[in-house]
């Protein structure tokens, strides 16, 4: 059986095979069909009813469900959602397990909240350094602009704070007003 | 709730004592995409290579170990499910893992979710791979929420899995 327990690891096993059969299109095509528009769809519901309140409904929940121990801050405006992860429980997993059979796993993320979030009508900013440590900020499509200053919307819990933060954005795989997986910026090299 | 499983239950191991329910919804839909796009032959082959690599450590340990590893795994597989009710026997020829009520189905139940009809057929595509790999055969019995798999040596010589003794899903 495939359980839930270790799930974060045969979801990236997966990411990697289907690349090997079907090139990257069947993996956006996996993210974007099967997780936006299947696994996810109460995700989906919440946020395109509901917009920044029921991303905090669905994120408070899952990510609750997900790290126990807190390894994220949500804060939250009137025109801004936004998540730190300082010890991404997914991520985590697989780097304390030495899994590693696709490029680059992080990629997950917006691969299937860019397009729900896009149908919604939001667009997101984000950073992700592949070491469990990733901040996205979604706004309505009407935004415009580059990345808001570090702090500006999380105060000290922004993760761009942290002492082991990338200073080099060559080092970070970077999404201005995105909702598009291959829409990187800069695309640093998973460690 | 239980402590969380040690490295030596389990070859990959969580910082929580049980997974994410919720999870089970995109392996329901993984199956759904895959099935879609490449067939049934598709899926079966992504099971058995999913058997074969993901799983490896833990057939190389059913391998060295024998039946005792495999019902020391599957006990704490079942552990760390949230909503399992699994009875896992040890008989000098096989391992009966006693599932009286799958964490999947009832999970996937309770969120109004429509479950691939084939979904109990992954538990035998899988856990074949898995078995073949660690010397062992494995068949399976019932399904749609309370199924019995069996893992076993050579010397119980079991019949050819059938495929219509694994039930279909319903939601």
């Amino acid at each position: 059986m495939i359980g839930c327990y270790d799930f974060c690891g045969h979801y990236e096993w997966t990411f990697g095979w289907l690349e090997r059969v079907g090139g990257h299109a069947l993996v956006r095509d996996y993210w974007n069909e099967a997780i936006n528009h299947d696994s996810q769809r109460h995700a989906r519901d919440l946020i395109r009813n509901e917009g920044i309140p029921g991303m905090l409904k669905y994120w408070g929940h899952t990510l609750l469900e997900e790290s126990p121990d807190l390894g994220f801050h949500i804060s939250h405006r009137e025109d801004v959602f936004r998540i730190d992860f300082h010890d991404c429980p997914s991520r985590g997993f697989l780097l304390r397990n030495g899994l590693n059979n696709y490029r680059d796993y992080c990629d997950h993320c917006m691969g299937w909240t860019g397009p729900m979030l896009q149908e919604a009508g939001y667009v997101i900013d984000h950073e992700h350094n592949h070491r469990g440590q990733c901040w996205w900020e979604m706004r309505p499509a009407t935004a415009t602009g580059g990345h808001a200053p570090a702090g500006s919307v999380a105060g000290q819990k922004d993760v761009r704070l942290r002492p082991d933060w990338p200073r080099d954005p060559a080092k970070l795989d970077r999404y201005c007003k995105a909702s598009d997986p291959d829409a990187k910026l800069g695309a640093a090299s998973p460690a | 709730m239980n402590a969380a499983p040690t490295s030596g239950d389990l070859p990959y191991v969580d910082t929580k004592p049980q997974g994410s329910a919720d999870f089970y919804y995109a392996t329901n839909a993984t199956f759904r995409f895959l099935l879609r796009r490449l067939g049934r032959e598709g899926w079966i082959g992504y099971l058995q290579e999913l058997g074969r690599g993901y799983f490896s450590p833990v057939n190389e340990r059913w391998r060295a170990g024998g039946l005792p590893a495999v019902a020391r795994y599957w006990r704490a597989f079942f552990a760390a499910e949230p909503g399992s009710r699994v009875e896992v026997r040890e008989l000098p020829d096989r391992v009966e893992v006693c599932v009286h009520e799958c964490p999947a189905i009832r999970h996937l139940r309770a969120g109004g979710r429509e479950i691939v009809r084939e979904y109990c057929q992954h538990c035998y595509f899988l856990g074949a791979a898995r078995a073949e790999a660690a010397g062992l055969t494995m068949r399976l019995q019932g399904g749609n929420g309370v199924c019995r798999h069996t893992f076993a040596t050579a010397a119980a010589a079991l019949p050819p899995q059938a495929l219509g003794d694994i039930k279909e899903a319903t939601s």
